[in-house]
C-alpha cells in the first residue's frame, strides 16, 4: 500500500547540506508492523515526516494506496491526515489546554463531520483510559497521555499509523503497554511504521529495517 | 464541541495574554467613545440654546463693564453703573426689527411682529448677601423664556411681585409668600422657577416699573431680548440696522455667537478624534504584537493541530475566532470606559455640561474594536497557518 521510491531529503545549502534521506526505497504492506532502527541522526525521523506529508522531499516519489502524495499541495495532504494517516509521537503531543476526551475529538473537529463524543470515549475506552476523559494532559502519567495520543490517532480510523519512538520516554513495562496496543492495532489490519532506538521494542515489530546516514543499512528483515 | 471551544479553552489557558491584547484595543476605543461622548454633550447643549436664542437678539449698551449671560453663552459683559439703553428707544428699535422682519417674510401686516423683552438689571443684597435683581416686562418675558416652568407659587401677576431663581431661593432661604425688600421697595415672592441651568437660576425677576422705581432708574433698561420668532429671520441683519442707526447701543445675533462655538468645538472634537486614531493605531500595533508573541508561543499546538488534521484555514479561524473574542472584549470595555472618561472629563471640558450614556456608540465601539483586532491578527493568523509541522515539532 505504501510504495517509497528513491527518495532524498537534503537540508540547507552549498557547503552546509546535511543529507539526511539518500536515495531509499521501500514497500510498506496493508498488514506490516515495521520497526525503523537506526542511531541518531541517520535519519529515521525524517523517514516518518517525508511519507506522512509533514516535511517536504527534495527527489523520489511516495505512493500511498497508487495515488502519489508527495506532489500533493497542502489541502489535499490535510485530507489524507485526516484520514488514511495518522501520527504518535514521543512527546505525545496533547494540547494541554483541552481534557483527554477533547483531544480525542480535535482530529474529528478539523474534519468537520459532527464531531461524536461517543466515537471519542469509545477509542479512549479501548486504549483503557474511559475513567480519565475529563482530565487534562497534565494530570496524567506519560504512559497515560501517550494513549490518549493513540486514541487521538485511532479515531478517525487511519489505515497506516507513523509512530515516532512512542515509547521514548517510558519504562519498560508501560513501554510494552503501549507496544501490546500497537500490535492489537496491526492485527485489526492497520499498518504501523515505528521508529526506535530500543532493539527489545523493535523485535516486538514484526519486521525491522535499520537505517544509517539515510540508507537502509540492512532490512527489512522479518522477527 | 466545535472549533471554537478549543479556542475558548485555549484563551482561558492564556487569560492574561488575551487581556493584555484586548487593553490595546480598549484603550483605543475608550478614547475615540469618550472623544464622541463629550462631543455629542457639547453640542447637544449649543443646539438645545441655539434652538433657545437662535431667532434671538440682544442688545446691550454701547460701553460695558459687567458680566452677562445669556443662559450658558456669555454675551460680554454689561455695565449697570451709567451706562443703559433709554426706554424711549424702544419703539425705534421695534421699527427697525419689524421692518426688517416684514422685508425679507414679505408681510405687510401692521402689527407688532417680534417680541421685545426689555430688562434691567441691578445689584442688591439680600441677608447680606450679593444678588442681581432683574426687571422684565412679565408677559414679554415668558414669550422669550419658553422654557421657564414655576417651580413653587405663581408667575409674577402684580407690581410688587418678585420671581426667585431655583438656586436663587435656595442661597437665600426664600419661600413663596415671603417679603424682600429689594433697595427702596418691599416685593413679595409670588413663585420659584424650576432649574434652568442657566444664570436665571441665581437671579431675582419682577416687573420692570416697580424694579426701575425701586432703584431710582425710571425710564432706563439695560438690555433688550428680541426674540425674531421665525428661524429664517434675518437677525444678522437686523442686528446691523440697530448697530447703524441707534447710538449707544450694541445688537449682536444669539446666531453668531452659538455658530461660532460650535466651529470651535467641532475644530476640538476633529482634534481629539485624530488623537483618538492614533490611540486605536497604537492599539493595533499593539495586538499585532501580541498576536505574534501568541502565534510564536504556540507554534508547537498549531503544529500539533495541523498533524491532526487542521488546515491553514483552520488555523487562520482559530487566530480570527480569538480576535473576536478580544474585539468584543475590546469593543464593551472600552465603550464603557470611554463613557466613564466622558463623566470625568466632559465637565472639565464644557462648563456644566450633563453628560450621558449614548448607545448609539455602543455598536460603532463594538465595530472600531472588533476591525482593529481582526486586521491586527490578519498578518500573524497567516503566519501560523504557513507553519511546518516538521519545523514546529523540531523547534521545540
Amino acid at each position: 500500500m505504501l510504495e517509497v521510491k528513491g527518495i532524498s531529503k537534503i537540508y540547507g545549502e552549498g557547503t552546509v547540506r546535511v543529507t539526511a534521506l539518500d536515495n531509499l526505497t521501500l514497500r510498506v504492506d496493508d498488514d506490516d508492523f515495521m520497526a525503523i532502527m537506526g542511531p541518531s541522526g541517520s535519519g529515521k525521523s525524517t523517514f516518518l515526516n517525508v511519507i506522512g506529508g509533514l516535511d517536504r522531499l527534495s527527489s523520489g516519489e511516495v505512493v500511498l494506496d497508487g495515488r502519489r502524495i508527495d506532489n500533493l499541495d497542502e489541502n489535499a495532504l490535510v485530507d489524507i491526515r485526516r484520514g488514511k494517516i495518522a501520527y504518535v509521537f514521543q512527546q505525545y503531543h496533547l494540547l494541554p489546554s483541552l481534557t483527554a476526551l477533547e483531544n480525542v475529538l480535535m482530529p474529528l473537529i478539523f474534519c468537520g463531520r459532527g464531531a461524536d463524543e461517543k466515537d471519542a470515549l469509545y477509542m479512549l475506552e479501548r486504549v483503557g483510559l474511559g475513567k480519565r476523559s475529563g482530565h487534562k494532559p497534565g494530570q496524567l502519567s506519560g504512559g497515560e497521555q501517550q494513549r490518549v495520543a493513540i486514541a487521538r490517532a485511532l479515531v478517525n480510523s487511519p489505515s497506516l499509523i507513523l509512530a515516532d519512538e512512542p515509547t521514548g520516554n517510558m519504562d519498560q513495562k508501560t513501554g510494552n503497554e503501549i507496544l501490546e496496543l500497537f500490535k492489537q492495532l496491526n492485527d485489526e489490519g492497520r499498518s504501523i511504521l515505528m521508529v526506535t532506538h530500543s532493539p527489545e521494542i523493535a523485535r516486538q515489530a514484526k519486521e525491522i529495517i535499520t537505517l544509517r546516514d539515510g540508507r537502509i543499512l540492512t532490512g527489512p528483515t522479518k522477527n | 464541541m466545535k472549533l471554537y471551544k478549543i479556542v475558548a479553552k485555549d484563551i482561558m489557558r492564556r487569560k492574561r495574554r488575551v487581556l493584555y491584547a484586548a487593553l490595546g484595543v480598549v484603550i483605543g476605543t475608550m478614547t475615540v467613545v469618550g472623544v464622541l461622548t463629550i462631543a455629542f454633550a457639547g453640542q447637544a447643549r449649543i443646539y438645545r440654546q441655539l434652538e433657545q436664542y437662535g431667532p434671538n437678539l440682544t442688545v446691550i449698551p454701547a460701553i460695558n463693564s459687567l458680566d452677562m449671560k445669556l443662559g450658558n453663552l456669555s454675551m460680554g459683559t454689561l455695565s449697570v453703573g451709567e451706562n443703559y439703553i433709554q426706554q424711549d428707544q424702544l419703539p425705534k428699535i421695534r421699527q427697525i426689527t419689524d421692518g426688517n422682519i416684514r422685508k425679507a417674510l414679505q408681510i405687510d401686516d401692521d402689527g407688532d411682529i417680534a417680541t421685545i423683552a426689555p430688562a434691567l438689571y441691578e445689584n442688591t443684597r439680600i441677608n447680606g448677601v450679593s444678588v442681581v435683581v432683574i426687571g422684565i416686562e412679565p408677559e414679554t418675558e415668558k414669550m422669550v423664556k419658553t422654557w421657564w416652568n414655576i417651580h413653587k407659587g405663581a408667575y409674577l401677576n402684580g407690581s410688587d411681585q418678585a420671581l426667585v431663581g431655583a438656586i436663587a431661593a435656595e442661597l437665600l432661604k426664600l419661600n413663596v409668600g415671603d417679603k424682600v425688600t429689594l433697595n427702596n421697595d418691599t416685593f413679595t415672592i409670588a413663585g420659584i422657577l424650576e432649574e434652568t441651568g442657566s444664570g436665571d437660576d441665581y437671579q431675582i425677576f419682577a416687573p420692570l416699573p416697580a424694579v426701575q422705581q425701586a432703584f431710582n432708574k425710571t425710564g432706563m433698561i439695560s438690555s433688550l431680548d428680541i426674540r425674531a420668532l421665525c428661524n429664517s429671520c434675518p437677525v444678522e441683519m437686523i442686528a446691523d440696522s440697530i448697530n447703524q442707526s441707534i447710538p449707544g447701543v450694541r445688537a449682536v445675533a444669539v446666531k453668531q455667537i452659538a455658530k461660532s462655538e460650535m466651529g470651535l468645538l467641532e475644530k476640538m472634537s476633529n482634534l481629539m478624534l485624530a488623537l483618538g486614531g492614533i490611540t486605536l493605531a497604537v492599539g493595533l500595533f499593539g495586538v499585532i504584537n501580541t498576536m505574534m508573541a501568541s502565534v510564536n508561543e504556540r507554534i508547537k499546538d498549531i503544529g500539533i493541530m495541523r498533524a491532526v488534521g487542521a488546515s491553514r484555514g483552520q488555523i487562520i479561524r482559530i487566530f480570527i475566532y480569538e480576535a473576536l473574542i478580544i474585539g468584543i472584549l475590546g469593543g464593551v470595555a472600552g465603550y464603557l470606559l470611554g463613557t466613564a472618561l466622558a463623566y470625568l472629563i466632559g465637565p472639565l471640558v464644557f462648563e456644566g455640561v450633563s453628560v450621558s450614556f449614548v448607545p448609539q456608540y455602543f455598536p460603532l465601539a463594538l465595530a472600531v474594536s472588533i476591525i482593529v483586532a481582526v486586521v491586527a491578527t490578519i498578518y500573524p493568523a497567516l503566519r501560523a497557518s504557513r507553519i511546518r509541522v516538521a519545523d514546529s515539532f523540531r523547534a521545540i
